[in-house]
């Protein structure tokens, strides 16, 4: 038996199934959003200005081969195999602690994915949660260890959206019982004072323990069109594209423009947001130098093998 | 003076320029806080020093956590705050 904080594993698992993948079809979508989304936006009353949103426009072709992505994002216990056959430790262990929410941003001294609450915390019974506090060369560890690659931004927006445009992985009518957000937890929060003040419970009870949920807990009714789950919201998730605008002419929020060309994109929001930072199209993006924190995760791609090929990956 | 800049995410009742004080990094993100005392669980530590969580860009050039008590802000310069989750 292996023994990763209180995760206890019955040995080296087998390795992550191929059957976890779903094959993207080639072919051209449209990534990014249309005027008419930042126009919504605009209307929402959200927290936001225009220039806030405007990385995601304008919205462009974009070509691609038959790819596989993983369905869920990684597991705490998938995770723990990799740590157990390797000896991995991540940028968080390293650096002896990682960033979690309590009234701001903070770094909690010993979160890391088996203490995602710092010390104290454990990820028993998390076993199929997505892990977090996951940087991105630990995602990248993880996934050439695995015998697969960070999906690209564009593959990660494909496999949520599917060939056509859509707010959300199951289509254009927000529905808060499909996806792990704030929304869903907190039930109907209007603002960030109803933000923090839900948020103030969870952690007065708990400390800041992750609010993530069973990868797949919200399928089918909550998967793309192309079956992946958990697109919108519980962990933010890694891509391997380094952050750019999709036009040269593109202005927004400075600070926005202040980290193209430094930063890697994220994609799908997480359970600490509202409806439009989960949105298939909505961009972040994040420190790739060691940084995470305890709602930030990752899935794994692949490149599809020939049809009737047998895959070599892990 | 000197421009610091917060992102939207950031910015306190929509307002993301702020001006101080010529001085280092260090010096102008403390006068900042001083100013703005509602942003010092977010900048500074229990000590009153910068975090190093978040990086800084002056004029649109990283400063190392390690370099902002040497690095000087000049007049008309900016001094950018950026979260290492930008945009969203």
């Amino acid at each position: 038996m292996t023994s990763l904080g209180d995760l206890h594993t019955t040995g080296p698992t087998a390795p992550p199934a191929r059957a976890t993948m779903v094959r993207v079809p080639g072919g051209t979508f449209l990534q990014g959003s249309p005027e008419r989304t930042l126009d919504w936006l605009e209307a929402e009353g959200q927290a936001f200005p225009r220039d806030w949103f405007t990385d995601e426009t304008p919205q462009r072709p974009v070509t691609l081969r038959d790819y596989l992505i993983d369905r869920y994002p990684v597991t705490v216990t998938e995770f723990a195999d990799f740590v157990a056959r390797t000896g991995y430790v991540t940028s968080a262990e390293r650096a002896g602690g990682s960033m979690v929410y309590s009234d701001y941003w903070e770094i909690r001294e010993g979160a890391c994915w088996h203490r995602p609450a710092g010390y104290g915390s454990g990820v028993r019974n998390r076993g199929d949660h997505p892990v977090v506090h996951i940087s991105y060369p630990d995602a990248e560890a993880y996934a050439t260890w695995a015998g697969k690659r960070l999906p690209t931004e564009s593959e990660w927006e494909r496999a949520a959206t599917g060939r056509a445009y859509r707010l959300w992985p199951w289509g254009d009518t927000w529905d808060p019982t499909r996806a792990n957000t704030a929304e869903w937890t907190g039930g109907s929060l209007r603002g960030l004072d109803e933000w923090r003040k839900w948020w103030s419970g969870i952690h007065n009870a708990q400390g800041p323990v992750p609010q993530t949920t069973p990868v797949g807990a919200f399928s089918p009714h909550g998967d793309s069109p192309d079956g992946c789950a958990d697109m919108t919201g519980n962990v933010y998730e890694w891509t391997s594209t380094t952050a750019h605008l999709y036009a040269p002419e593109t202005r927004c929020d400075p600070t926005i423009h202040l980290v193209m060309g430094r930063f890697r994109a994220i994609r799908g929001g997480s359970w600490m947001n509202f409806r439009y930072q989960v949105r298939c199209a909505e961009r972040l993006y994040g420190d790739p130098t060691g940084w995470s924190n305890f709602a930030l995760g990752f899935r794994c791609a692949d490149d599809a093998p020939e049809s009737g090929a047998e895959h070599h990956g892990r | 003076m000197v421009t610091v800049l917060l992102s939207a995410g950031w910015a306190h009742r929509g307002q993301k320029t702020f001006a101080c004080h010529e001085g280092t990094v260090r010096d102008v993100i403390r006068e900042f806080v001083e100013s703005y005392p509602h942003y010092r669980r977010r900048l500074l530590d229990d000590d009153g020093e910068p975090l190093t969580y978040y990086n800084v860009y002056l004029d649109g050039d990283l400063v190392e956590a390690t370099d902002r008590s040497r690095v000087a802000a000049p007049a008309d310069s900016t001094v950018a705050i950026v979260p290492p989750l930008a945009g969203g």
